[in-house]
């Protein structure tokens, strides 16, 4: 059955039927119930493409993940699906693996697969690239800090304050020759978490020694390879790393050399992964709202979507502008480096 | 009589109910307005629905302990329940929680959007936060309020926590960024007892305590900030009957908010508590319940203003078969004895500390300045 013969059965315009389908609460209840009995019983289902090209939009949004093996993504990815789930939105998630040309080549099909919007997770494209999209009307939203793209509707964490709360932690529990595992992902987040690291050190008067300074792959290969060099000579007392696949990787290269988490060597990650409750010690972390990033991720973009069709009379100047979310770190003092001062985390 | 303005709104009376699992719909929203409030406030709406903790409430005879009370619908379903709840009219105040301002921007927008008539910001919950709870800090509730202030248009309320030393700056720093008003107070964190059995506390965590536990902490926060800040309050904690209304109003509270009590009790407490002011001021030959605003604060001095009244002070001796003796066991000072039929006060001994006229249960004892 199509749209003329629903509106038929149910002796209605096909106008509205088409507005039970997209705009219900503009429908006389009692009317709108009919029509969507007759829509259960004949299992209508809506021409999807067709609709796309009434209202111009093909209801898929497009959503670039830069490592597709990392959980951290996958669940920001979750909250980003979750969003656009309610909205009967479909996403088209592409995997680029940190790869530029990949990134800009996915970005291409998913305009050619006329998407009605795109987020970028961690993108290593440039402002330029980026604007570019945004011209040819299909509205972009950032998820994660890029210094080179600036002015776009972006939700951003502040990884440099939870690295410095961590760091400081460290500090705190007494010890003294700290070294660092910094991934080469996300990129900018890294290297905020590095800066500080660095400022946390010079302030408690610990001197900064490039042995203890390690880039790693962000996986947990990664981790094991930095802690072992790391280790080669004098190992620090604790070691932070900027994610808790690399942190995973660090205890088990601990453990490798004979060596215990925490009592030998303490070990911090960050983002607090679902696993990193499970390991033995249990990691001791700073959470990062995965889930949240992706679902303001997703609202922002609908946002701008749900904006873009509509008149400009009554929006607000402010919505035109790109609005930028910013979320919170949380500490989690648990037992991979000791854990006396766990006030943060109790209460 | 009841009529009041408060946050700009026209309320037919100044008992709001508070945020809370009990308003946690469109569909508990309306019954909340059906019950006759002039106002509700939705339960607290955040950037991303939890896990449930469970089980989560727990009370005893004198109020209630919750370990997360968050609405468990996300802002995008916020559309349709605040259409649900505003369908018969009546005044809604949206509670958002979060953690930085951009958040607490883009729930309160929404919910503008949506139709709320008002923003409470609720950033005082002692649940899950750390010890400090970020109404303890006075630059951050500054930001958050400033940011969602120059967002919105609606007036926007700032709920504040006991858990802080210092209530009144927090409130100072409302009102410089530009918030219309403050409610104090929130939940206090606590423990509500354990089981000495099986030595588990009542709930798993540290939670929040609400109702006749924390009315007197209520209270002083209400007059501490009506002492030193000039903004209108709405007073919360612990309030299940009118004259626990007046109490607060006459302490300086403009509205009050019933939290615990609806959910203990129900609803209809709160048509109990609207009849019970009414008649209070029936009774007083009150035109308006804004009257009585700030009444108390005026007998509310601070310890230098105190006067030392005649130094040695008595208690009257009075006829009493009570055959309590809760006066002769609780005198400190061995002043009052019984004999007979006779309660004998010593006025050498008595030193006027008073517990003695709050102790007798036939409230026969007065002091004699």
């Amino acid at each position: 059955m199509n749209i003329k013969q629903i509106a038929k059965a149910a002796g209605v315009s096909v106008a509205t039927v088409s507005r039970v389908m997209n705009h219900p609460e503009n429908v006389a209840p009692k009317t709108r119930d009919k029509i969507l009995k007759i829509m259960e019983e004949e299992e209508y289902k809506p021409n999807w493409f067709a609709q796309g090209l009434n209202f111009n939009k093909t209801k898929t949004i497009g959503l670039v993940i830069p490592h597709m093996l990392n959980s951290m993504y996958m669940e920001i990815a979750k909250g980003v699906e979750d969003v656009a789930q309610q909205k009967g939105y479909i996403t088209f998630m592409c995997n680029v693996e940190k790869d530029k040309e990949i990134e800009k080549n996915y970005i291409e099909q998913l305009l050619t697969r006329r998407v009605d919007g795109i987020i970028l997770m961690f993108s290593s494209l440039d402002e330029k690239f980026i604007r570019s999209v945004e011209e040819q009307d299909v509205p972009v939203v950032l998820i994660g800090e890029d210094k080179r793209a600036k002015g776009f509707n972006t939700v951003k964490v502040d990884c440099r304050l939870g690295a410095e709360a961590i760091v400081s932690q460290l500090v705190d529990n007494g010890h003294d020759s700290i070294g660092i595992l910094y991934g080469n992902d996300p990129q900018q987040e890294s290297l905020d978490m590095l800066e500080g690291y660095k400022n946390i050190l010079k302030m408690s008067g610990i001197k900064i020694l490039d042995e203890y300074i390690k880039p790693v792959e962000n996986t947990i290969e990664g981790g094991y390879l930095g802690a072992k060099k790391m280790m080669a000579e004098t190992p620090p007392r604790a070691i932070f790393t900027t994610s808790d696949e690399i942190a995973y990787g660090a205890m088990d290269a601990i453990k490798d050399s004979g060596l215990k988490v925490p009592d030998d060597i303490a070990v911090a990650g960050f983002g607090n992964a679902r696993m990193s409750n499970l390991v033995e010690p249990k990691l001791t972390t700073v959470e990062l709202p995965f889930h949240k990033m992706g679902v303001y991720g997703a609202r922002l973009l609908f946002d701008l979507i749900e904006a873009d069709g509509r008149d400009e009379e009554n929006e607000d100047k402010k919505q035109s502008d790109p609005r930028q979310i910013i979320l919170q770190t949380k500490l989690r003092i648990r037992k991979s480096c000791g854990h006396k001062e766990r006030i943060g985390e109790m209460f | 009589m009841l009529k009041t303005n408060f946050l700009g709104l026209e309320l037919k009376n100044p008992i709001i109910i508070a945020a809370g699992p009990w308003n946690r719909d469109g569909a508990s929203l309306r019954a909340s307005i059906a019950s006759g409030a002039g106002a509700v406030v939705t339960e607290s709406i955040v950037s991303d629905t939890l896990l449930d903790v469970r089980p989560r409430i727990a009370c005893d005879e004198n109020g209630a302990q919750n370990i997360r009370l968050y609405s468990d619908i996300q802002i995008e379903g916020w559309e349709r329940e605040m259409g649900i709840a505003k369908s018969n009219g009546g005044v809604v105040i949206a509670s958002v929680s979060a953690h930085t301002p951009s958040e607490l921007v883009y729930l309160a927008s929404k919910l503008e959007k949506f139709g709320a008539d008002a923003i409470e910001i609720s950033v005082s919950n002692p649940m899950g936060e750390g010890l400090e709870v970020v109404a303890s800090h006075a630059n951050i509730v500054y930001e958050m309020t400033k940011e969602v202030v120059a967002a919105v248009k609606l007036p926007v309320m700032v709920k504040l926590s006991q858990n802080t030393t210092n209530i009144s700056k927090v409130a100072k720093a409302v009102k410089a960024a530009g918030g219309s008003c403050v409610s104090a107070i929130n939940a206090v964190r606590g423990i509500l007892g354990v089981d000495i059995e099986t030595a588990q506390p009542t709930l798993s965590t540290y939670g929040g305590i609400s109702g006749e536990y924390i009315r007197p902490l209520g209270l002083a926060s209400v007059a501490t900030i009506s002492q030193t800040v000039d903004i209108p309050i709405c007073g919360i904690g612990g309030i299940s009957s009118g004259k626990h209304a007046i109490e607060y109003m006459m302490m300086g509270a403009s509205a009050v908010q019933v939290g615990t009590t609806v959910m203990l009790e129900g609803r209809n407490s709160i048509g109990k508590i609207i009849g019970e002011i009414e008649e209070w001021c029936k009774n007083h030959e009150l035109g308006s319940i804004a009257d009585i605003r700030g009444k108390a604060l005026e007998n509310l001095k601070s310890f230098d203003e105190m006067k030392i009244e005649p130094a040695v002070s008595t208690v009257k001796s009075v006829p009493c078969t009570e055959n309590c003796d809760k006066c002769t066991v609780a005198c400190m000072y061995g002043a009052i004895k019984r004999e007979a039929d006779t309660v004998v006060a010593d006025s050498s001994k008595c030193m006027g500390c008073g517990l003695c006229t709050f102790i007798c249960p036939a409230k026969k004892l007065k002091l004699e300045w």
